[in-house]
């Protein structure tokens, strides 16, 4: 059969692909918007009718730092020196704001402004492999049955729909967390439909910024794209023969895209140029550093929900795998040589950004990862998988700062205290971010889930 | 009316000349030595003066490398020092070994169309061979020996499962290349000939023991170790006897190395809050703190007439090489 010309032209546009927004030294030469097929639905929607019944959130925004790999959380926010060496590991403890409480003495910063944040020591998950834990961890419920319940994200953005030219569900990463099997089924709309995906964003250590559900088409300039009519015309006889069934649904889609990278609003919250120099340095010359201050930077712009991964080729050194913070070898060595200082670094930024800037009160800023690692020191020298026990971060958007909840046992093994469950985070998440339980139940989402009250 | 104290608390020390803040605020120290309160006055005016003015002194930190991505493990590839050796996160899934010529700053891969992670570099003492951590597939790592036209000799694979070697270091007679892997629950310092074969353990203790270096006569080796709870230095004889403990500090000390006579070493510490370079001779005394940076600054590499000190160094949130002249401190 052959296929039209045209049509060739519009499949090309339909592939996911890349627009590269700004590079330090500006907008890229040939930038161009292509209309992807994985352009979420959201984008293109307004605010959903469900919205209109949710009670006012406290979390204008969130920014939920996602620490793919699982963390450490001895060498980390819970350590335990007065355990034998077989569990402790090399890492010495410090004092933080909060008498009694201390962190590893990776952390130096964060532990200078623990009076900021809350801590939660007493996490427990279900699951003890990436993937399936990284679907309970973003969605608050194991994979099967399918189809998957929803990223948090993807409810909050359903929810409280685009501002503007920016879709509501903005993931900071290089593509879908996962392993060397497969990707994380939970990190995006699931039931609710491919439409609340995220809107995927890559950024380099240098600020560079891609949005890989736009297409840097060759051969097609910004200024070729400034003829709107001819484009638009042409895509748009293209898409109807394509889907006879609803062309207007493609020609918002197509709108909303192109508005994206032709909008100055929109252009501009993904361009980190703009920020000074000091500001881009005090996060760090890092992936992770550079992807805090974009968040922040959609903050700004009123995107409801950034999920910042330190995921796939993030500051790793084993290729052809999504390392993130899976220290089954060098554990103690990365830790103390990139992990820690960059993520230190990084989160004290943004959270003395935010603060500065007097978001941080509307806005929630979530870190965690998927579980914990084995307090006990592996044949290897470093840490395997630990469901039973792992923290999280909390600040802003209605939290308490300065508390510590939960607490685990003498190795760091189990919570003495009540476990805390993925389900639990995103409904907090959600509730915090204006989905009540009513709102939640009119969602279908959540079913089951509580608040952490400690944490309001 | 302004007393010396008053201007000695209102100094501030350049962040980016920190080295030579810290001389002056030890030269502005003994001036609380002085008497007369005018010349006590007067000098201090002239500190302050030569403190305001954007001078390039000896002591101030020289870059070597401006383009502030994340880097580490460097050596020198001759006895010379003209050449460097060190490790670029090149991209965000690779780590690459970069040459660097210091005489015009040229900075060319070492293996140009490497695409796995290759990091910690060594150069033996000839300046024949080299040794590196190779990347050959998910969490496993090798030990790769090249001779300089980058041909490999040797050697050591990954072990079973999730594997990975460290810190490999030659020693003197540039026979046999130490390194450190883990295994049953600690990491030791072992030892292999040029193929990698011949395993030799070295240092077996309880906790992580790593960063192993040889000493110039050959007769000893420095390395750090938590089998103290925190990494402390230690020095042992050459076939790992008789371990002692230098160091006893709160926090790391990591990372030591023999000065080009041996009768120093220069090592990353985090004792005073973050990561700064220190010096301490073979017996601990005489400890000094080489750098006062808000930021890290880590893996310490003597140049080889000892004159100077090449750190990795994050100032402004870029990590870059930066050499330290000796007279600085």
């Amino acid at each position: 059969m052959v296929v039209p010309a045209d049509e060739i032209w519009v499949k090309r546009m339909l592939d996911i692909g890349s627009f590269r927004a700004s590079t330090c030294a500006g907008i890229g030469r040939r930038a161009f918007l292509q209309l992807g097929s994985a352009i979420p639905a959201g984008l293109m929607l307004g605010p959903s009718l469900l919205a209109e019944g949710a009670k006012r959130p406290r979390a204008k925004s969130v920014i939920f730092v996602w620490l793919w790999g699982a963390p450490s959380h001895l060498d980390t926010f819970d350590p335990k020196p007065d355990s034998p060496s077989q569990y402790r590991g090399p890492f010495a403890p410090i004092s933080t704001k909060q008498p009694g409480v201390y962190f590893s003495e990776l952390l130096p910063k964060l532990a200078a402004r623990s009076d900021q944040f809350s801590l939660i020591r007493s996490h427990v998950t279900s699951q003890s492999g990436h993937p399936d834990a990284g679907t309970v961890g973003l969605t608050g419920f194991q994979e099967r049955p399918t189809p998957v319940h929803p990223n948090f994200g993807s409810i909050v953005g359903k929810n409280r729909g685009a501002t503007g030219d920016l879709p509501p569900f903005v993931m900071v990463g290089r593509g879908i967390p996962r392993d060397v099997v497969r990707k994380v089924e939970g990190y995006g709309g699931g039931r609710l439909g491919t439409g609340q995906d995220p809107f995927m964003v890559s950024c380099s250590d240098d600020g560079h910024v891609e949005l890989p559900s736009l297409q840097l088409l060759e051969g097609l300039t910004p200024n070729r794209l400034t003829d709107r009519n001819v484009i638009r015309a042409k895509l748009e006889a293209t898409l109807r023969r394509l889907d006879q069934s609803s062309p207007h649904a493609w020609d918002r889609n197509y709108q909303r895209a192109y508005e994206l990278i032709t909008s100055t609003q929109s252009r501009a919250a993904f361009d980190l140029t703009q920020e000074s120099q000091k500001t881009r340095n005090t996060y760090g010359q890092t992936t992770f550093g550079q992807s805090c201050l974009l968040a922040r930077r959609l903050v700004e712009s009123g995107v409801p929900y950034i999920q910042v991964n330190w995921s796939e080729y993030v500051e790793c050194m084993t290729p052809n795998c999504d390392f993130g913070w899976d220290t089954h070898i060098y554990n103690f060595e990365l830790l103390q040589d990139t992990h820690c200082p960059i993520f230190d670094r990084a989160f004290a930024a943004l959270l003395d950004d935010l603060s500065g800037r007097g978001l941080l009160e509307s806005t929630l800023v979530v870190a965690m990862g998927e579980f914990g690692r084995s307090p006990r020191i592996t044949n290897r020298a470093a840490r395997d998988h630990w469901p039973r026990c792992y923290f999280s971060l909390w600040a802003g958007g209605g939290v308490q700062p300065g508390r510590t909840i939960g607490e685990s046992d003498k190795y760091a093994e189990d919570p003495v205290t009540t476990a805390i469950s993925p389900l639990m985070v995103g409904t907090t998440i959600c509730e915090l971010a204006g989905l009540d339980t009513q709102a939640r139940a009119e969602m279908r989402v959540l079913d089951g889930g509580t608040v952490i009250e400690d944490l309001l | 009316m302004t007393t010396f104290d008053d201007v000695c608390s209102s100094f501030t020390v350049p962040p980016r000349h920190s080295v030579r803040g810290e001389f002056l605020v030890s030269t502005i120290c003994t001036l609380h030595q002085f008497k007369k309160p005018n010349m006590r006055v007067t000098l201090c005016l002239a500190i302050l003066i030569l403190s305001s003015c954007p001078l390039t002194s000896a002591a101030d930190p020289i870059r070597l490398t401006t383009d502030g991505h994340t880097k580490r493990d460097p050596v020198f590839l001759n006895a010379q020092g003209t050449e460097l050796l060190y490790v670029v996160l090149d991209k965000p899934n690779q780590l690459r070994l970069m040459k660097l010529s210091l005489a015009d700053q040229a900075i060319s891969p070492w293996h140009m169309s490497e695409t796995r992670s290759e990091f910690e570099p060594a150069v033996s003492t000839s300046g024949r061979h080299i040794a590196f951590v190779q990347n050959r597939g998910n969490l496993s790592l090798a030990m790769v020996i090249e001779d300089l036209a980058k041909t490999q000799v040797g050697e050591v694979p990954p072990g079973g499962g999730f594997s990975g070697m460290h810190s490999p270091t030659f020693t003197r007679d540039d026979l046999r290349v130490f390194f450190s892997y883990p295994e049953e629950g600690r990491q030791q310092i072992f030892s292999v000939n040029l193929k990698g074969e011949d395993r030799r353990t070295v240092i077996d203790s309880e906790g992580v023991n790593n960063w192993p270096q040889v000493s110039p006569d050959g007769r000893q080796l420095v390395f750090s170790s938590s089998r103290d709870n925190d990494y402390e230095v230690y020095l042992a004889d050459i076939d790992g006897s008789n371990p002692r403990r230098l160091t006893r500090s709160p926090g790391q000390d990591l990372r030591p190395r023999f000065s080009p006579e041996g009768s120093r070493i220069a090592f990353t510490s985090n004792r005073d809050g973050n990561y700064e370079i220190y010096v301490m001779k073979l017996d601990a005394t005489g400890l000094v703190r080489l750098t006062n940076n808000s930021e890290q600054d880590d893996f310490p590499l003597w140049d080889p007439d000892g004159r100077s000190l090449i750190v990795v160094s994050e100032r402004d949130g870029q990590t870059d090489l930066y050499r330290i002249a000796t007279s600085a401190f």
